[in-house]
């Protein structure tokens, strides 16, 4: 999805706007004139400012208000919902049931998404989650989520 | 004298030189893949580097740069593709010298002037970057401020496309460098009762997030077939070279200096350094209708400049804690993880650590004609590694890598967030440097700002009253004039951002 530039200044002045708004209730510091407010505000007038500066010079510019990008058309769309699927798959499965199944099951999906075959995407998916659990969790002491995999295998 | 001594026996010691050959293979391999930037080799690699001690840290990470650097042009003779966009400026060239019979020629003079441009590169850091920071021991914050300023403007300023827009990337860094406690009153600042943004934004997965995953993102629906290399075998690479060097060692000489000087500019990196010595090579040249033909000149000097610009970039960065570049936005990130805060009190306190840098940057230069060597001679089998099975394992170690550095899903969410607010930028034609470049700058820039505005009692004049800090405000006033007037020209519409 890419925005008309119109609506991309907009939007940017409106991210000054509600960044200058959430310091509004910054305490000042006592005996000084700045404060903790002071940069974000400068920073949201920035953004204000170059904000309107992209919608002034494209208001003559015409078309759509948004168009589909290059890039989400034909697989791109559906390529970029997997990778993303796959990010919050392993957010929200991986304290469950464990960082070996979890990493799996991504690695796997994402291959077989890209068009790997089946048993080398899944080959893929176990090998990689090994390797990783390896390293960072055993030889680097990361402490990469157990789930109720790793307690059934050593308990605890 | 002792430090020097020091810093050798922390290089010439066995695990880091595993640490540093394996990164450097490391960086071949990353550079050499289409579409794996030498930054999200750096980005993959930090993680890692978490948990070694300081020199071998700072070492993979030198070692894999410099290599994937070099590595990006070996994809771009055989396939006409750029491994990395710091060999974007001379694909054509290498290409259609490849078509003409002269790959050996344009492969063994990308090895050798990238060695030799990547050594000038280092004798400008070790000549300079000390001297620099004697003279940084007298900066008070007015001069911090100014400096973080000019380097946050010059990269604003030579960002490609509209500088409006990069200047909206910049914004929205610093703006999000702001969250968590502020660094003058101890305020806890867009934090929204979290106690994770307590600590403000985690600076790594933000930067493997803006550079790695947005990218996977981008190429998730189109993993791109590897076309049909120009010639299976490669044959003797350095037979001719001593003609060129003979022939051609203005164009080394200017593409060595000129790169480090790009990269020393904040915000300007190799790719940057790599488009400006080709045009130069260009304007100067006694054959300039020979260019764009396979003409080997142009390639010398770019390929010299996108090496130096790597040690250039470190010169900022070790001095000053300004980034010279995206590779150099996420040492600096590195060092203060290290406990190395960047800074010329770096030079008096970890002397050794310096040095250190220096011969492995040394080091690395000189690994890479054999690495290099064996490299070209196996890019077929490089060239052919299949995109579809590698995407998922970096999309892992993405996730892993995040994880590692705040033991904790939050990490991971980060990555998340700006991995898919490093897509909408690009899509949009807002480059993701300025953002980092934003991240990393953000509380110098204003805890120094905050404290000479204190110390002048609200006084702007007082910025510009030391002879320094006056300079360097006027500098900073002229870069921003500059960018004033570009911003209200009237623009063409907006590309996608290159690629860091």
């Amino acid at each position: 999805m890419r925005l008309h530039d119109k609506l991309l200044g907009l939007l940017c002045a409106g991210l000054g706007v509600l960044l200058f708004a959430l310091t509004l209730n910054f305490p000042a510091l006592p005996g000084q004139k700045v404060g903790p407010s002071l940069f974000p505000r400068l920073i949201g007038i920035g953004l204000v400012l170059c904000g309107l500066v992209i919608a002034w010079q494209a208001r003559h510019r015409p078309g759509p208000w948004a168009v589909v990008s290059d890039s989400l058309r034909g697989r791109g769309a559906a390529g970029f919902a997997v990778m993303l699927g796959a990010v919050l798959l392993y957010l929200l499965s991986a304290e469950r049931v464990g960082f070996i199944p979890a990493a799996t099951v991504v690695v796997a999906l994402v291959a077989l998404w890209l068009g790997v075959r089946a048993w080398q995407a899944w080959a893929l998916g176990v090998g990689s989650a090994l390797v990783l659990q390896w390293f960072f969790g055993t030889l680097m002491r990361v402490p990469l989520p157990r789930g109720w995999f790793m307690q059934l295998l050593f308990g605890g | 004298m002792s430090a020097v001594i020091a810093a050798f026996g922390l290089v010439f010691d066995p695990y880091v030189l595993l640490v540093v050959v394996l990164s450097a293979v490391f960086g071949l391999f990353v550079g050499a893949i289409p579409g794996l930037t030498a930054t999200m080799a750096t980005a993959l690699l930090v993680p890692v580097t978490f948990f070694m001690p300081p020199v071998a840290a700072l070492g993979a990470i030198v070692a894999a740069t410099t290599m994937a650097i070099f590595a990006g042009d070996i994809p771009g003779a055989m396939l006409r593709m750029p491994g990395t966009p710091a060999s974007a400026a001379y694909v054509d060239e290498s290409y259609a010298m490849a078509r003409k019979g002269q790959l050996e020629l344009n492969l063994g003079a990308n090895l050798v002037f990238s060695v030799l441009g990547g050594l000038v590169g280092v004798v400008c850091l070790i000549a300079f970057a000390p001297l620099l920071a004697e003279a940084a021991l007298n900066f008070s914050s007015f001069e911090y401020f100014w400096l973080a300023c000019l380097g946050l403007s010059c990269a604003t300023l030579i960002s490609s496309g509209p500088k409006v827009r990069a200047l909206v990337s910049l914004l929205i860094g610093l703006g999000v460098g702001t969250v968590g406690i502020d660094p003058v009153a101890g305020h806890p600042r867009f934090t929204f009762g979290s106690v994770d943004l307590m600590s403000g934004i985690s600076m790594i997965p933000t930067m493997i997030g803006a550079f790695a995953l947005s990218e996977l993102l981008r190429s998730a629906g189109t993993p791109g077939a590897t076309g049909a290399l120009v010639q299976e075998k490669v044959g003797a690479l350095f037979t001719g070279m001593a003609g060129v060097m003979r022939q051609y060692w203005r164009n080394f000489l200017r593409g060595s200096v000129v790169g480090t000087a790009i990269g020393a500019l904040p915000g300007a990196g190799a790719d940057i350094a790599a488009w400006v010595s080709y045009a130069m090579a260009r304007r100067f040249s006694k054959q300039p209708e020979k260019f764009g033909t396979g003409h080997v000149e142009g390639v010398v000097e770019s390929t010299s400049s996108n090496n130096a610009a790597l040690g250039g970039a470190w010169i900022p960065a070790l001095v000053f804690g300004i980034p010279g570049d995206s590779i150099t936005a996420i040492v600096i990130g590195v060092l203060y993880m290290k406990g190395m805060n960047p800074g010329p009190t770096v030079f008096l306190q970890n002397p050794q650590f310096i040095y250190a840098v220096f011969i492995i940057f040394i080091l690395a230069n000189l690994l890479m004609l054999p690495l290099g060597w064996a490299a070209i001679k196996s890019a077929g089998r490089i060239l052919r590694a299949p995109k579809p099975m590698l995407l998922p394992v970096i999309l892992l170690f993405c996730i892993v890598g995040s994880f590692a550095i705040t033991n904790s899903p939050y990490g991971i969410w980060v990555m998340l967030v700006f991995g898919v607010l490093g897509w909408v930028m690009e899509e949009h034609g807002i480059p993701v440097a300025p953002l980092v470049l934003g991240i990393v700058l953000g509380e110098l820039l204003e805890q120094s700002f905050l404290t000479s505005l204190i110390k002048a009692d609200g006084s702007l004049l007082a910025f510009f009253t030391r002879p320094i800090a006056g300079v360097l405000g006027a500098a900073t006033l002229v870069v921003w004039g500059w960018m004033a007037w570009s911003a209200l020209r009237p623009a063409a519409p907006a590309t996608p951002a290159a690629r860091p």
